[in-house]
């Protein structure tokens, strides 16, 4: 398939499942937005060969690409998810020429408050259901998410004489909220090297650096847990921290990668929950920890996530498809391109470059 | 013309040396520009490739080159480096 456009409706295939029942969902609230990137790849030399994949949002019960459109002068191109994340990915290269290296992305994204019911978690929780097959695989531990040595000291310190699972993650979720601080001199969303977070004893991070610490210690407790890398959409209502938009609806949202987490509780499913937002929060309204906006926030974010953004998927340390010059990909939040075997920066869209815009539809 | 190339290549060659250098530390492919940009930085390095899965960084460089140049580039973008190849 060459140098065509292609649109795809509302019947793209689903990428990654919820499970979580859609009656779960209290006071849902819809919203639209037409998300555009458009990307002119740069690089040193005049003449270059490229590759570029960029990550495609999953379809669920809580998010939905309405359609989906692109168009460049791209040689060749395919949407896959050939990983062991089923993480969506539309694959664009380019031959060796001096012409510029295009692609324009359209989608139309819908979203809807996502919210599991504490009381219905905490039910769930007591009666200690086994767990799905394929859900085990989210307690594996990956290069940046070990579940031994410290890690699982603190865990096992945090969740002493707590049997209930839900108790558990809430003494995590209190320990990692209370002792990671947003650090803004951090590149992009970071990292997410729990690892060397616990080894190093410095807990300033950004998104990916915080929601990895709160997924490795879960995992290190028993308790199936990932990664959500997305983009925010535009403005939220509880806070202009976490996400803004102009008067009309509309945001340059180049630079707005977040990175969220889920955790697994059986008899329920996916639960959301975004410890990194607590400290973003903190950090851009100058609040601290016990403030009241602070509380109401992290009551919140154990159990639902407000939907000014979108997920791509829970891809950790894993190889794209086809297979790039490096790998394996720590995280695919970003888009990721190789120029003549390079590795262009996907930190700054202006280098790279790439802008992504969002505009709600009312 | 061609073979004129052909020996100024092969003299060129009789003066370059191939290290490799295990690198510790790199963890995305960023990583691997970062090394890349700093060792391209010294007088002499004529190539370098640098790989995440091996972290492995192979760079060709006149003999004049110092070894320690090699590894304190590699220190100053923020990882450490350790020569396992050194071949003429």
């Amino acid at each position: 398939m060459k140098r065509r456009e292609f649109l795809v409706g509302s019947a793209l295939t689903i990428g990654a499942i919820t499970i979580v029942p859609s009656e779960l969902f209290a006071g849902e609230t819809s919203r639209k937005f037409k998300v555009i990137y458009d990307f002119d790849l740069k690089y040193d030399t005049k003449s270059f060969e490229a590759k570029l994949w960029n990550p495609l949002p999953f379809n669920s019960d809580y998010q939905k690409v309405r359609f989906l459109k692109f168009s460049g002068n791209y040689d060749d191109y395919n949407i896959n998810s050939n990983n062991p994340y089923d993480a969506r990915v539309l694959y664009t290269s380019w031959s060796k020429s001096d012409k510029k290296k295009t692609l324009h992305v359209e989608m139309e994204i819908e979203t809807k408050t996502r919210e599991v019911s504490l009381k219905l978690i905490k039910k769930a929780s007591k009666q200690n259901l086994p767990l799905p097959k394929d859900v085990e695989f989210y307690l594996k531990p990956t290069e940046h998410i070990p579940t031994d040595g410290k890690i699982k000291e603190i865990a096992d310190k945090l969740t002493k004489n707590i049997d209930d699972t839900f108790q558990k993650v809430q003494a995590i979720y209190d320990w990692v909220t209370e002792t990671t601080f947003r650090d803004p001199k951090v590149i992009g969303c970071g990292v997410g090297n729990a690892g060397k977070m616990v080894e190093s004893g410095y807990f300033g991070g950004k998104c990916t650096d915080i929601s990895s610490l709160f997924v490795a210690l879960l995992r290190a407790a028993g308790i199936p847990s990932r990664e959500v890398f997305g983009i925010r959409l535009g403005l939220s209502h509880f806070s202009k921290a976490l996400g803004k938009a102009d008067k009309n609806g509309f945001a340059n949202i180049s630079t707005w990668q977040h990175c969220r987490a889920e955790y697994y509780i059986a008899g329920i499913g996916w639960i959301p929950s975004d410890p990194a937002d607590i400290t973003k929060l903190e950090l851009v309204e100058k609040l601290k920890y016990d403030d009241k906006k602070v509380k109401e926030l992290r009551a919140r974010y154990i159990h639902s996530w407000e939907m000014n953004w979108v997920g791509f998927n829970h891809a950790r340390d894993f190889i794209l498809s086809p297979k790039p010059e490096q790998f394996p990909l720590n995280m695919l939040g970003y888009p990721y391109a190789e120029v003549d075997g390079d590795v262009l920066n996907y930190y700054s869209p202006r280098a790279f470059s790439y802008k992504i815009t969002s505009q709600e539809v009312k | 013309m061609r073979y004129i190339f052909l020996i100024l290549a092969l003299f060129s060659l009789s003066f370059a040396k191939v290290m490799v250098i295990h690198v510790e530390g790199m963890t995305c492919p960023l990583c691997t520009m970062a090394v890349k940009k700093s060792l391209k930085k010294i007088d002499g390095v004529s190539k370098v490739k640098v790989r995440l899965n091996t972290k492995k960084a192979t760079v060709i460089i006149d003999k004049k080159v110092d070894k320690k140049a090699l590894l304190n580039a590699i220190k100053d973008a923020g990882y450490r480096g350790k020569i396992i190849s050194d071949k003429d």
